[in-house]
C-alpha cells in the first residue's frame, strides 16, 4: 500500500485546481471592464441603450468562457482527475 | 453529496448497451412539460381571434417577439430558424427553472449542451456552402495566408465545444454550488437562504446564459452566411 504516493498525487491535484481557479481574477477585471466601458458609451448616448446592452451581454459572455474553462479544468482535476485512476492502477 | 449523474436503467437493443441516464429522465420530463402546454395552447388557438387577448395575447407577444429578434441578428432570408431556436431558448430555460425544484437540470450535463451546439455547428456549415458556395465556405480558412488553414480548422472546431462548455459549466458551477451548500450546512441555515442562492445561480445567470447560448448561435450562423 503506498498511500504516500496517493497522498502527494492528490495534494498537488487540489493545489492544481486552486491555481487553475485564480484566472477568475483576470476574468473579473476584463468584465468590470467591459461593463464600464458600456456605462460610459451608454451615458454618452442613452438613445442607443438597448443596443450597446446586447452587445454588452455577448461581450460579457466571450469574456467569461476562459473563466469558465479554469472552472472546468478544476472540476476535472478535484472529482474526475485521470492522474489518480492511472496511478492507483499502476501502484496496486 | 452527489454530484455524479445517477444512472436509472440499462437497456439493451441489438446487444447495444443503452443507459438510461437521470438527464434523459429529466428531459423527458421537460419535454412533457413543453408538449402539454404546446397542446393546451393549439386547443385554445383553434378559436382565434382577430385581437388577440390573454392566453394567445401572450404567446403571440413571444413569438413575435423571438422573430424579431432573430431577423434582427441573421437577416430576414434566415428567418426560418426562428421555430428551431425558439424551440432550443424554451427547452434551455425551462431546464434551467426546473433546477430550482431540486431536480438536475438536463444542461448541467455536457451530452446535451455538445448535443444543441453540435446541431448549430451542422447548420453553419450547410449553410455557409448552400449561400455562399464551396468556394466562398474555403475561402476564409485559408486567411490570411495558406498556412494558416490548420489554425482556422482549429478555430471552426472550436466553436461547437466553447459554445457547450460556456453554458455546461454555468449550469454545473450552479449545481455544485447548491449541493455543497445544502450537505455542509446544518438543517436551520437551509430555510431561506437558498432561495437567494436559487435565484442568483439559477435563474438569474442560468438565463443570461440561455440568452447567451442562442445569441452567439445566431451571430455564428450570421458570420457564416453573410461573410
Amino acid at each position: 500500500m503506498d498511500t504516500q504516493g496517493l497522498s502527494i498525487v492528490m495534494a498537488a491535484a487540489q493545489i492544481a485546481a486552486a491555481i487553475a481557479l485564480l484566472n477568475g481574477l483576470f476574468t473579473t477585471f476584463g468584465q468590470g471592464n467591459i461593463a464600464s466601458t458600456a456605462i460610459e458609451s451608454i451615458a454618452r448616448q442613452p438613445e442607443a441603450s438597448d443596443e450597446i446592452r446586447s452587445i454588452m451581454f455577448v461581450g460579457l459572455a466571450m469574456g467569461e468562457t476562459s473563466g469558465i474553462y479554469g472552472l472546468l479544468i478544476a472540476i476535472i482535476l478535484l472529482f474526475a482527475n485521470p492522474l489518480v485512476s492511472r496511478f492507483i492502477e499502476l501502484a496496486f | 453529496m452527489d454530484l455524479n449523474i445517477s444512472n436509472r436503467a440499462v437497456v439493451t437493443i441489438f446487444g447495444i448497451e443503452i443507459w438510461i441516464t437521470e438527464t434523459i429522465v429529466n428531459t423527458w420530463f421537460i419535454m412533457a412539460i413543453l408538449i402539454a402546454f404546446a397542446i393546451v395552447v393549439r386547443i385554445h388557438i383553434r378559436k382565434a381571434e382577430l385581437v388577440p387577448r390573454g392566453l394567445q395575447n401572450a404567446v403571440e407577444m413571444a413569438i413575435e417577439m423571438f422573430d424579431d429578434f432573430v431577423i434582427g441578428t441573421v437577416g430576414e432570408k434566415l428567418s426560418y430558424l426562428s421555430p428551431w431556436y425558439f424551440t432550443v431558448f424554451v427547452f434551455l430555460a425551462v431546464s434551467t427553472l426546473i433546477g430550482v425544484f431540486g431536480v438536475r437540470a438536463p444542461s448541467a450535463d455536457w451530452a446535451t449542451t455538445f448535443g444543441l451546439s453540435l446541431i448549430t455547428f451542422f447548420l453553419l456549415t450547410i449553410l455557409s456552402i448552400r449561400y455562399q458556395g464551396l468556394k466562398g465556405y474555403i475561402k476564409p480558412l485559408l486567411l490570411p495566408a495558406w498556412p494558416f488553414l490548420p489554425m482556422n480548422i482549429i478555430g471552426e472546431l472550436a466553436k461547437p465545444i466553447s459554445l457547450s462548455f460556456r453554458l455546461f459549466g454555468n449550469m454545473l458551477s450552479a449545481t455544485i454550488i447548491n449541493t455543497m451548500y445544502s450537505a455542509l450546512t446544518p438543517w436551520w441555515a437551509s430555510i431561506g437562504v437558498p432561495v437567494f442562492l436559487h435565484l442568483a445561480f439559477d435563474i438569474f445567470f442560468g438565463l443570461l446564459q440561455v440568452y447567451i447560448f442562442v445569441i452567439i448561435s445566431l451571430s455564428y450562423v450570421n458570420s457564416a452566411v453573410n461573410g
